[in-house]
């Protein structure tokens, strides 16, 4: 489980495609029993996802997420944990940020 | 035979046996595509005889052999097919199902290159070069290279409205073209249609599954997701969660995140083009009407 300090990058293991203010997202896999699975990022998943870039702790994307949406901190930590126990297949926890 | 050439779906697919290939018998249901084109856009060097795998060659995507036996499921300890990767090429090989168990062939190609080559073991004194499964394969990879679309759907036509309706196994693509077919449409395929995007918009094109199938197309105006209900009711999608589910009912080999990237490109731009809507349905004639009447 990462914590506040970790800092996530996206695998390269998923294609994206923005429409509008959400994403679809793709997975690549090795096996037909695995096709097909095709996920969708609403506007705030979407805001989240473009967070992720190998630089933010998850406690600077849980800060963004409370600036943009005007919401207070347990709100937003639990939506940016909840995103990543979904998205963890598709997310690489690379460090601690000091 | 030792050539021919195929137009399906617009595509024009030459098949030629080198000097070591077999003699060919196309499969009753390519008879109605086969046509005397001068230019091909894909051409398919077909030899007899096993193809070695380089050793280096990497296996990209696997397609288990699910047999069933007495009721219970079960894998075979070879792959139904298989893709490897080797250099610039790929390799795709696949069993027959409905041939001798020990016919199995190779397919060499890459997605830049228009001239593949096909090595076919055990192939008899006469073969189809594209016996299920390999026609899928070639069509799809034809679609992948030209940025089209192929699905698991059924598309029909009347009075200028080109209806695809798409779904997995046992959502009623099979009853819906049925019921169409009954109210005199034309019914371009109840299984598997390419979509392609064509200078007056989209068009479906059906694909010889059946052995009395006829080469037909048609307009495309609108996409339904369709799901068994208790009445008729058709709601508009947009945004990724149209694009979603048409991707969710397109055939695709997801190895390769350029070969993702393409097809999730290529179903973006149609569905901001296309209606794609959300239709439950009664398997009756009450839903052509509930259509047709929210056109």
């Amino acid at each position: 489980m990462p914590d506040l300090k970790s800092i996530l990058s996206r695998s390269s293991s998923i294609v994206t495609r923005k429409t509008g203010n959400e994403y679809v997202l793709v997975p690549v896999v090795n096996n037909i029993a695995d096709m097909n699975s095709v996920y969708t990022l609403n506007e705030s998943g979407a805001f989240i996802w473009e967070l992720i870039d190998g630089r933010r702790s998850i406690e600077d994307i849980i800060s963004c997420l409370i600036a943009e949406y005007d919401t207070d901190f347990k709100t937003a930590e639990a939506d940016v944990y909840s995103f990543v126990n979904e998205m963890s297949n598709y997310l690489i926890v690379n460090e601690k940020s000091e | 035979m030792r050539s021919y050439n195929l137009k399906i779906a617009g595509y024009n697919i030459r098949i030629d046996s080198a000097e070591d290939g077999p003699d060919f018998v196309p499969g009753e249901r390519f008879l109605r595509n086969i046509c005397e084109c001068p230019d091909s856009d894909i051409l398919i060097k077909v030899h007899s005889g096993a193809y070695p795998l380089p050793e280096e060659s990497e296996r990209v995507f696997i397609a288990p052999y699910i047999v069933e036996i007495k009721g219970m499921k079960t894998s075979r300890r070879d792959n139904f097919w298989s893709v490897y990767k080797y250099q610039a090429d790929l390799l795709l090989i696949t069993n027959f199902p409905y041939s001798a168990p020990n016919k199995k062939a190779v397919l060499k190609f890459s997605l830049t290159s228009r001239e593949w080559e096909l090595w076919i073991a055990e192939a008899g004194s006469g073969t189809d070069p594209l016996e299920y499964p390999l026609d899928g394969f070639v069509l799809y990879y034809l679609t992948a290279i030209n940025g089209d679309i192929m699905t698991h759907s059924s598309g029909v036509y009347i009075g200028r409205h080109g209806y695809l309706f798409s779904g997995i196994s046992g959502k009623g693509k099979t009853t819906m073209a049925g019921l169409w077919d009954e109210s005199g449409a034309k019914i371009i395929h109840d299984d598997r249609i390419i979509l392609r995007k064509t200078g007056s918009g989209y068009r479906m094109y059906n694909t010889p599954v059946y052995h009395d199938d006829i080469p037909l197309d048609s307009p495309l105006t609108r996409i339904f997701i369709i799901e068994h209900g208790t009445s008729n009711k058709m709601n508009l999608i947009k945004g990724a969660a149209a694009i979603s589910l048409v991707m969710s009912n397109c055939i695709q080999h997801n190895w390769d995140p350029e070969l993702i990237a393409r097809l999730l490109g290529s179903v973006s731009i149609m569905c901001s083009s296309v209606p794609v809507y959300k239709l439950f349905f009664k398997p009756d004639r009450s839903v052509i009407d509930h259509i047709l009447e929210n056109e």
